[in-house]
């Protein structure tokens, strides 16, 4: 029974079972019920043996006695606990390469270096982060435009929450300069940007037409409203430009725009500092330019030493992976330990927190080492929702199961920061779109063996006899689930790769 | 408050003088109380008490106490957690390089107790590991069961000295070598430069060591070592990553034993064999213990080994004995507690999670007489937890080595 034919035939069971299984893992028009066993709503208390209803997306509601629509698909799961989606406040990962060569580029734009298909978005999914938040890297002065993204989907539209969600500067040397040097190139900036705007409006109004021919080169409408119209600069910066509004504002280039858009306020900044000296810095460059009101500040470091001059400047902080900072006492030589979210939930500080890395150690672990340390268990859950969520400004879109919500929500087999729970389901945006039980390569994460149906759709494995029907299935290459798109590209183990 | 509790304080003054000073840590006699204690000899007690009398346990009883000055009050008590792998070393300084097998050099010659990472030990919960020669030679030579706090003495600290001989399978004692081909051969060419040199390295120590018992002409240096651990009289620890590399060192063991004119009675841990859950049964075929490598997160290990989340698990239930390591890792998310908490999260549960970083590190290295459980007369090597062990919510907030409070609960951090 090895003709094609018959292989074919074989074929027909596993396809009917794939017909039947593909609702779950599909598009549902975002309309689903989910009933869990406990709801953490993050926004009131938890809810008992709860319902929660998403249509077009949303969360319509939420509650234990609420009625569930008659044609919504229903995730029963009594055993489960409900949960929000975890936000990523801020990463680098996911990128093709996430640091550009050039020290001051606020005119690109990371959705061209984001790959959907990058292991980082699913592993994302796997722990439960259902927002992320994709800058720049730190090695520059002012670097891209960051992009928030959900981790499903193959293109970057799909993928897309929000686009240009703001821009990273970076206050601390980067790798090769010293720490003046990156001081004078980040004030550097901003003074060529004024220096440039100012040349713009001389030119203006000299009645050189040098800007508006570039513009029109540059292939912008500037018989459009918003291109062909001046208007005085905006914000808050402690410059101010004399006859702005003469300059039709299609004529300012591309290259300058993001950063007067910075500027201006209408550009959110993630401001990098790896040390409290740094921290200094980077206030002072913020405050100078306007950007104080729009910038949540990025750690690292002993940037804590630096807490009350971060409350003093009212920011709110995305903290370093590293919760406890270690630094030797240079008289005792004993080893001093400081847990860092504790020193900004003193001061009143909100901070968010970062993941340790894309696996084990992702959002779940950090907020549970907090609780660890002693932090309250609601604020360390907040660090990881709630605050991040507003630190994105998609306050009102997530972090929270609520009603008129984005329908992000994670069901566990347990609390979410005990070490024996795990994403069981992932829904986003109201469609299922993570199933563990059917996440290949968890399993081969769990039990180190290498799945069946793991080899490029195509390919004729040896065992690959009639009546085989789960080789069958993951070889056929119209299954679309999530773990299976992957699993195509997925590398060998790499028993060879360092051996002698 | 029960009897013996009562007892154990009528015993022992509250204001007894110092037994002993101990580095800076005073030695006293200390009240633990916990809701759950954990004693990894069979039992747990909710609401109990461990009493510190010197530098061993006094009394463990029922009963919490909560108020007093020696009363060291905590969610969860444990023994002092064991590493069977630290890998705290002189780094390639203590590498003698004048021969492949080094046998008869001991750890303890190279290492500092001023080193710094010892402090992040202790503090982490780890009190005793077994320090190992670096892996550089094929032998490396005899580790040590030392405590990680205590006296600014290396030998003051030993609990066990020639503990293992230890020496290492796979591509790390032959990586820094280089052939003669390719560059020009010098005096520092070393030997072996593949994975086959290191085994054939491994089989010539044993048969000439052999030998040497009938011929005292072949005796080499450090034969006595070798010698001694082909008769069992000291446990081989031999570290080797990839299924391969284990294969070889159960070959290796079988050999030992099947072969003759070696006539051996070897016992053998495996340490890093992070792809022991490829075969599990030739480990208890061959009746080796295993300490497994930190759990990496994406699961790739050193020697481009493949470590899954349940290898504990699977050997655990497999019949396997095995110890969790930190290999010296004292952050919050790399500590051995953590480790123990990611066997968990690969389904072991919580008493093996305990055993393997406590009893079974213990009986592995020889020295469960005195280390590895909370029982009356052992050494008072106790962790004080603020929340149910090993869960990430939770942390090592003191510590006690040998009596003395080495992490202090009751101070803010």
């Amino acid at each position: 029974m090895t003709t094609p034919i018959f292989r074919n035939l074989a074929r027909i069971p596993a396809l009917a079972a794939l017909a039947l299984l593909a609702p779950t893992l599909h598009a549902t028009g975002g309309k689903i019920v989910i009933k869990a066993g406990r709801i953490i709503t993050q926004s009131g208390p938890d809810i008992q043996n709860g319902v929660i209803v998403i249509e077009n997306g949303r969360i319509t509601s939420v509650g234990a006695d609420t009625k569930a629509p008659w044609d919504a698909e229903v995730l029963d799961h009594p055993e489960l606990v409900a949960f929000p989606g975890f936000v990523e406040a801020h990463t680098s990962r996911g990128m093709d390469r996430s640091n550009e060569n050039i020290t001051v580029t606020p005119f690109l734009d990371v959705r061209d270096s984001i790959d959907p298909i990058s292991f980082y978005f699913e592993d994302s999914l796997r722990a439960g982060i259902t927002t992320i938040n994709v800058q720049h890297g730190n090695s520059c002065v002012i670097g891209a435009q960051g992009m928030i993204v959900k981790p499903f989907g193959i293109t970057i539209e799909q993928l897309q929450v929000r686009p240009q969600s703001g821009i990273k500067i970076v206050a601390s040397p980067r790798p090769g300069a010293s720490r003046a040097l990156q001081a004078q190139q980040l004030r550097g900036a901003f003074a060529d940007l004024r220096r440039y705007l100012e040349k713009l409006v001389q030119d203006t109004k000299d009645g050189k037409d040098t800007a508006r021919r570039e513009a029109l080169f540059q292939g912008r409408d500037m018989d459009k409203d918003e291109n062909k119209t001046g208007r005085a600069m905006e914000g808050n910066a402690n410059w101010k430009l004399k006859g702005f509004e003469i300059v039709p504002r299609g004529e300012v280039d591309d290259k300058q725009e993001p950063l007067l858009r910075a500027v201006e306020g209408k550009l959110p900044v993630f401001l990098y500092c790896d040390s409290a000296a740094s921290v200094l810095l980077g206030i002072d460059v913020a405050r100078e330019n306007g950007l104080l009101g729009t910038t949540t500040l990025v750690l690292d470091g002993d940037s804590w030493k630096a807490a009350d001059q971060i409350a003093a400047a009212k920011l709110s902080v995305i903290l370093s992976p590293e919760l406890v900072y270690s630094e030797r006492d240079p008289v005792t030589g004993k080893e001093v330990r400081t847990f860092v979210p504790g020193v900004f939930d003193k001061k009143g500080v909100h901070f968010a927190l970062q993941s340790l890395n894309q696996s084990s150690q992702s959002l779940w672990f950090q907020a549970a080492t907090c609780v660890a340390w002693g932090l309250d268990r609601k604020k360390a859950l907040d660090a990881v929702t709630r605050v991040p969520a507003e630190e994105l400004r998609l306050g009102k879109r997530v972090g929270s199961l609520e009603a008129g919500k984005d329908g992000n929500v994670l069901l566990l087999n347990g609390d979410p920061l005990s070490v024996k729970s795990s994403v069981q389901y992932v829904v986003l945006e109201g469609d299922l779109v993570y199933d563990r039980s059917k996440d290949v390569r968890v399993r081969q994460l769990i039990e180190g063996v290498e799945q069946n149906n793991t080899a490029p759709s195509g390919a004729v494995e040896p065992g690959d006899v009639c009546g085989d029907e789960h080789k069958e299935v993951g070889g056929d290459p119209t299954k679309k689930d999530p773990g299976e798109k992957k699993d195509e590209t997925k590398p060998d183990h790499d028993h060879g790769g360092k051996k002698d | 408050m029960n009897l013996s509790l009562l007892a154990f304080l009528v015993c022992v003054p509250q204001s007894a003088p110092q037994v002993q000073t101990q580095g800076d840590a005073p030695r006293k006699n200390w009240i633990v109380s916990a809701e759950r204690v954990y004693t990894g000899a069979g039992r747990s007690i909710e609401h109990g008490t461990v009493g510190v009398q010197g530098a061993k346990i006094g009394l463990v009883s029922n009963g919490s106490e909560d108020s007093g000055a020696d009363v060291l009050a905590c969610y969860a008590v444990t023994a002092g957690m064991i590493d069977a792998s630290v890998r705290i070393d002189a780094g390639l300084s203590s590498v003698e390089q004048s021969r492949e097998e080094t046998p008869e050099l001991r750890v303890t010659d190279t290492l500092s107790p001023f080193a710094d990472a010892w402090d992040g030990q202790a503090a982490s919960g780890v009190t005793c590991v077994l320090a190992n020669p670096p892996d550089e030679n094929v032998i490396g030579g005899l580790g040590a069961v030392l405590k990680t706090a205590g006296p600014l003495s290396i030998a003051e600290r030993t609990v066990k000295a020639d503990a293992v001989l230890r020496g290492a399978i796979g591509s790390q004692p032959s990586r820094r070598n280089h052939p003669a081909s390719g560059r020009p051969t010098d005096f520092f060419s070393r030997r072996p430069t593949t994975r086959m040199g290191v085994e054939w390295e491994w089989r010539r120590s044993f048969y000439e060591a052999a030998a040497s018992r009938k011929d005292a002409s072949r005796a080499y240096i450090g034969s006595t070592q070798v010698l001694a651990a082909l008769d069992g009289k000291l446990t081989l620890n031999i570290q080797a990553w990839t299924t391969q590399d284990i294969r070889t060192a159960v070959f290796l063991k079988e050999e030992l034993e099947g072969e003759p004119q070696l006539g051996g009675k070897p016992r053998l841990v495996i340490d890093a064999a992070a792809e022991a859950w490829k075969e599990p049964q030739l480990l208890v075929r061959s009746k080796s213990d295993v300490v497994l490598p930190p759990f990496p997160a994406d699961g790739r290990t050193d020697d481009g080994a493949f470590m899954a989340w349940n290898t504990a698990a699977l050997l655990v239930s497999s019949g396997v004995r095995i110890a969790l390591s930190a290999h010296g890792d004292s952050s919050p998310a790399g500590s051995l507690g953590m480790q123990a908490g990611y066997a968990m999260q690969g389904g072991l549960d919580f008493e093996q999670a305990l055993a393997a970083v406590t009893t079974n590190p213990a009986r592995m290295l020889g020295v469960e007489d005195r280390v590895g459980s909370i029982e009356v007369g052992k050494d008072a090597d106790l962790v004080l937890w603020n929340g149910e062990p090993f869960q990430a919510t939770s942390r090592v907030i003191g510590v006690i080595v040998d009596g003395a409070l080495v992490l202090d609960p009751r101070a803010k951090e």
